[in-house]
């Protein structure tokens, strides 16, 4: 009990000495820093100068960002043990609603409008899942239907015949300001254009994270923060993840697990709200049918690709903006560079399981290693079929390699009746 | 336990219920015609009237058919990720309805019309953009995409500076390789050393690329950060994050399907040079004109610039000091003189 309630997600104990990797800001650093290293290694093997330009970061970072929020309202619900698989729904909410009021109030009606309307549809699931006990797949997959249903139905009856508007799609919303750090974008632009190794991908980096940034992805960012702070900084945050560890101890404790419950899934509608927001008045400047495009299921990967923990969630929504961003903007020639990288990363990988004495998994991963850089070596380009799988391969290569450190919240999707005893 | 199932029976009661709403056809609008008034069935692809482009466009022919021959019209509307059978069940519906000639509007139709037509053989249909059905009922409006997008790659060429040029499809469907490859050739027949940049958004058969203005403007952003400065697309609604990308990037941009300038929103209108148009609107009048008046024909029916069925606009005044060059051009494509491609 103690081990559950107090977990923070981490490997559980017995395990814990053998393989705790403590990521400290310090190691942190230290990966981002070889990552970057690799990327520049093949922007200049392969001459491929767009793998870590600014513009491909920022484009990720701006990818990225729908995809954490979404990810950051399945981290809140199911921490409270609800699946949220209607996050998909809750974003196309969003997308409306920040539409509907964007275009007529302005971009931040626009913005408290989609929290409200995403606020709306965890209301409806917090409804199904935890007072009427509902299967929490079926009522998730009921309200991605209904998401799209209502808002197909609402904007054919709202913008059509408005200027701009139409059945399927809202008149234009004005963009929400951007700010950056002054004077930093030329400096950095120069480092950049040198290409010089490393230096000039450190500054391509700095570029993307200091200049032209919406102030909806600082607001993400800083969610990210609270939400890690409120949720295992608090007492309240506290509670809150002992309803998706524990509710019958909870419960007995004093804990309204109702309530707690309640509170979690209404705030992941509201972020899958602000996250369709973010997709409606920043990524695109109208609300469009059909516009989320699977965002929200992404989004519940990068999740559980994240240990249900907001680094780690900021780490894979990182990971499929940037993937998303490569493929878009560079096509079959950048993602083919990106195949060194992962080659390089599978044997490093490689190496790290066989000192630790796995033989048989090291030799496993140094066999995909292999033919990843095999495809590397034959090939000029990958076709695009394969580009727009880069996301779920990269998904599934991870949960494949670290699938025995993910841990879920205990008691996350089991529909929970108050006084029952399991 | 009952009580989970009926409460899960009541939220999918409801779901039914919108999604119902949502495809639910428009009432019909009956008009007092005479002797024998024509009853117009047509079916929309995704997105339905007010789609700004390709939808609205046949909405505009069906209009005028209204307008000139007072026929009764029936509208339907395809919805986001609906089964084949849904489509199949739209037109079959109409059929059965006494709705005589019938239109399906864009590819999608293709594989429930070729199901379809063959159960109703006394019922004249059509479909655009789609030439697999062959059925003795059955009008394929097809449409020379390649040569209109040949004009505009041409006016691409003239008024780029870097000849870097770039296309953003939506999806890799054949339909939107003929838009790439008249466009490429365009451009290379007055620059032979321009380079054409091309990036689709998606895959069938889900083609999510068609409604994804993030998709877009990222892809846009790409090529004019690359050096392209000026870029087509054939990507439906994701094209409006192309405009915000030219606009961002100081670059321009052009339309499809439809006169883009007049639809975009007003602070991107200046960054659209020009806008390939597919007269859809003229395709649909001319086969309901070619039922009143008696004479159907099944098989392709193609709408090429000779017959005035694809061209490029003018709106915005960018492309006013290049127009002779460029009716020229058209001139020879319809003189068979410029052979254009039709595969990338």
């Amino acid at each position: 009990m103690s081990t559950q309630t107090s977990a923070t997600g981490a490997a559980p104990p017995t395990t814990a000495p053998r393989r705790q990797l403590r990521v400290t800001p310090f190691t942190a650093l230290l990966g981002l820093l070889a990552l970057l290293g690799l990327l520049a290694f093949a922007r200049l093997v392969t001459g491929t100068a767009d793998i870590a330009s600014a513009g491909t970061l920022r484009a990720a970072l701006g990818a990225a960002v729908p995809i954490g929020l979404a990810g950051l309202g399945g981290l809140w619900a199911e921490r409270a043990g609800v699946v949220n698989i209607g996050l998909e729904g809750m974003l196309i909410l969003g997308t409306w609603g920040a539409g509907f009021a964007g275009y007529q109030w302005g971009p931040w009606a626009g913005v408290v409008a989609a929290v409200l309307c995403g606020a709306l549809g965890g209301l409806l699931h917090a409804l199904a899942t935890v007072t009427f006990a509902v299967d929490h797949i079926v009522s998730g997959v009921a309200i991605n239907i209904l998401g799209l249903g209502a808002t197909q139905y609402l904007s054919a009856v709202v913008f059509t015949g408005v200027p701009g508007g139409g059945a399927t799609q809202s008149p234009s919303v004005a963009d929400l300001p951007t700010l950056g750090v002054p004077g930093l974008d030329g400096a950095l632009a120069g480092i950049e254009s040198r290409g010089w190794f490393l230096l000039s991908d450190a500054a391509a980096l700095l570029r993307a994270a200091t200049t032209g940034l919406s102030v909806l992805t600082l607001l993400a960012a800083a969610l990210f923060v609270l939400t890690w702070f409120v949720l295992w900084r608090t007492a309240f945050g506290l509670r809150l993840r002992s309803c998706g560890e524990n509710p019958a101890a909870a419960e007995s404790l004093g804990v309204d697990v109702y309530l707690h419950k309640y509170v979690a899934v209404v705030v992941s509608g509201a972020l899958a709200g602000l996250g369709g927001a973010y997709l409606a008045i920043v990524a695109s400047s109208t609300y469009r049918e059909g516009q989320t495009g699977g965002r929200g299921f992404i989004g519940l990967a990068a999740m559980i690709f994240g240990n249900w923990r907001p680094g780690g969630l900021a780490v894979g929504a990182g990971l499929f903006g940037y993937t998303d961003a490569l493929q878009l903007r560079g096509g079959g020639a950048s993602v083919h560079a990106l195949l060194l990288v992962v080659g390089v990363v599978l044997l490093a990988a490689a190496a790290w399981q066989l000192r630790r004495g796995r033989a048989t998994r090291a030799a496993l991963v140094v066999g995909v290693g292999a033919l990843v850089l095999l495809w590397f070596f034959l090939t000029d380009v990958v076709p695009s079929d394969f580009t727009r799988m880069t996301p779920y391969v990269a998904t599934l290569l991870v949960l494949a390699l670290a699938a025995q450190r993910l841990r879920m919240p205990a008691a996350d999707g089991r529909p929970y009746r108050r006084g029952e005893v399991e | 336990m009952p009580r989970v199932t009926s409460i899960a029976t009541a939220l999918a009661a409801a779901v039914l219920a919108v999604a119902g709403c949502a495809s639910e056809s428009e009432p019909a609008s009956t008009a007092t015609g005479s002797e024998e008034t024509l009853k117009v069935g047509l079916a929309y692809d995704i997105g339905g009237r007010g789609d700004q482009s390709f939808n609205d466009s046949a909405a505009a022919g069906l209009d005028r058919a209204k307008a000139e021959y007072g026929v009764e019209t029936n509208e339907s509307v395809a919805s986001e990720g609906e089964p084949e059978s849904a489509k199949e069940e739209r037109l079959r519906l109409l059929a059965q309805n006494g709705f005589d000639p019938i239109i399906a509007v864009g590819f999608a139709y293709g594989p429930s019309l070729a199901q379809v037509a063959p159960e109703f053989p006394d019922v004249r249909f059509a479909i655009v953009d789609d030439a697999s059905v062959m059925e003795d009922n059955v009008a394929n409006l097809i449409f020379a995409e390649e040569e209109g997008s040949f004009l505009v790659g041409a006016a691409a060429a003239l008024k780029s500076q870097s000849g870097q040029l770039g296309f953003i499809g939506g999806c890799t469907v054949p339909l939107i390789g003929k838009f790439e490859a008249g466009y490429a050739a365009g451009a290379k027949h007055i620059n032979p050393d321009a380079e054409v940049d091309v990036r689709y958004l998606s895959d069938p058969p889900a083609c999510p690329g068609f409604s994804d203005p993030a998709a877009g403007n990222t892809a846009a952003t790409g090529m004019y950060e690359s050096g392209a400065d000026i870029v087509y697309h054939a990507a439906g609604g994701s094209g409006s994050g192309l405009f915000e990308a030219a606009d961002a990037a100081g670059g321009l941009a052009i339309g499809v399907d439809s006169d883009q300038y007049l639809t975009a929103d007003e602070a991107v209108r200046d960054a659209i040079l020009t806008s390939m148009l597919k007269r859809v609107d003229v395709a649909v009048f001319d086969f309901i004109t070619s039922v009143r008046d008696g004479d159907f024909t099944a098989g392709e029916v193609v709408y090429d610039l000779e017959a005035g069925g694809v061209g490029y606009s003018t709106s915005g005044g960018q492309v006013d000091d290049i127009t002779d060059q460029l009716d020229e051009i058209a001139q020879k494509i319809i003189d068979g003189e410029i052979k254009v491609p039709t595969e990338p």
